[in-house]
């Protein structure tokens, strides 16, 4: 690469030639010079093929600084992507925790707090027998017209409403057993298992009353629906024991479900 | 990639570096997945051969030693990565080709100090006039500038005429 003519006499004015920074006499006389001059001219060869590789040099230099500068920044821009990508996944990985502690302490909530009893409510229900009440006939219905109305309005599922009626019936035109039976029977249906049990037992205990032995399968229903399932587990093992029970069949099948026995 | 080819070429042969810049902005992705899905070569391998490719495409424009761009400029660059690969993987341990008068001057550019080699760029590759010289670089005035501009040309000139084989004093950047 060492040229042959040594540059460094002529430097400073070849500079300044090439860079424009001579006074417009000096440099006529310098270009006359160049022409006269052998060893100056050759200098100024040497500087323009110089420069003209300098030039080469500071463009590849360039270039190759503003590519590693471009790639520092896509790399960070890359990082910063990834940096970021990796917060959502944070924060949507919390969210999901909490929501999904918020539902099991929901449900746990729930299962502490809900009440056991709509579940014998409805299995009681299920497994009930009702009474089919009084027929017209049964009733004689003109002489008993208020007891024939209260058995067609229980029928019809009013049985508040059976229950004014059949309470307006002169004692001494109703058994004491009948009132007693119907009334708890009512009673039972309309929900208020607690009455429905001082009359259905008033009933099961008198002997030789053909109601007594229904009221006993119904005392056990009433039992059960105010939750007190040993109570209503033994009354019923009394009805399934008892081979003249009109009930006899439906005490068997609530004890063969076993509801009563694991409660 | 929009500008049509011929374009680009002449850009490119008056120093606008912006079509290289674009494309490694745009392709550093793309080659690097191709780099270590063919070749095996790691991510910040692969974003050094791109940018070592441009710079010899960039060379071989600027020198009108490539007259006419390639149909598919992004397969002929690929292509040369993978020579660059090959070449590497096969001439391992041969001796180094002797350097041309353009690549010796390059190595003794890195010699200088960084001062001195921006206000080079910028005078010689930039264009930039003594006075855009003296606010880049912060110096007082344009006569600075020069003066500066000068000593780091005798620098370089001092370091090209000591001979091939001649590197900086204990290789270290040498700055005014």
């Amino acid at each position: 690469m060492s040229s042959p003519v040594d540059l460094r006499p002529y430097l400073e004015v070849l500079e300044r030639f090439a860079d424009g920074q001579m006074a417009p006499d000096e440099q006529e006389q310098f270009e006359e010079r160049l022409l006269e001059d052998d060893a100056l001219r050759h200098a100024h060869a040497a500087y323009e093929q110089l420069t003209a590789d300098l030039r080469w040099v500071a463009g590849h230099e360039t270039l190759r600084l503003r590519l590693i500068s471009l790639d520092r920044r896509l790399n960070q821009r890359q990082d910063a992507i990834v940096r970021m990508q990796h917060q959502q996944r944070h924060t949507q990985n919390r969210w999901v925790a909490i929501v999904v502690g918020v539902l099991v302490l929901a449900m746990a909530l729930w299962i502490f707090t809900r009440r056991p009893s709509p579940i014998s409510a409805t299995t009681w229900e299920q497994y009930y027998q009702p009474d089919p009440g009084l027929s017209p006939t049964e009733t004689r219905a003109d002489r008993r017209p208020l007891l024939t109305e209260s058995m067609n309005q229980y029928r019809e599922g009013h049985y508040a409403a059976a229950l004014r009626s059949l309470r307006r019936i002169p004692s001494n035109n109703l058994g004491q057993d009948t009132l007693l039976y119907y009334t708890g029977i009512f009673l039972l249906r309309d929900g208020d298992a607690a009455g429905a049990r001082t009359f259905l037992r008033r009933v099961s205990q008198q002997p030789d009353v053909p109601l007594a032995r229904k009221a006993l399968y119904h005392l056990g229903m009433a039992h059960w629906q105010a939750n007190q399932l040993s109570e209503a587990g033994t009354v019923m093992a009394q009805v399934a024991a008892d081979a003249d029970n009109p009930y006899q069949q439906a005490a068997r099948r609530v004890l063969q479900a076993g509801i009563l026995q694991n409660k | 990639m929009a500008q049509p080819l011929a374009e680009v070429l002449t850009r490119l042969r008056v120093g606008n570096q912006t079509f290289i810049i674009n494309f490694y902005q745009q392709q550093r992705e793309h080659f690097t997945h191709w780099a270590g899905l063919n070749h095996q070569v790691e991510p910040a391998q692969a974003h050094e051969l791109l940018r070592a490719v441009l710079l010899e495409f960039y060379d071989q424009v600027a020198d009108g030693r490539l007259t006419k761009l390639p149909d598919d400029l992004r397969a002929h660059l690929y292509s040369m990565a993978y020579e660059r690969i090959a070449a590497e993987k096969n001439t391992a341990g041969l001796p180094v080709v002797e350097a041309s008068r353009r690549q010796r001057l390059l190595e003794l550019f890195g010699h200088l100090g960084s001062d001195c080699q921006k206000i080079l760029m910028y005078f010689y590759f930039r264009g930039y006039n003594f006075e855009k010289v003296a606010g880049k670089m912060g110096f007082a005035n344009a006569t600075v500038a020069r003066l500066q501009k000068s000593g780091c040309v005798r620098t370089l000139y001092e370091l090209v005429s000591r001979g091939p084989g001649l590197t900086a004093p204990d290789e270290e950047a040498i700055d005014l």
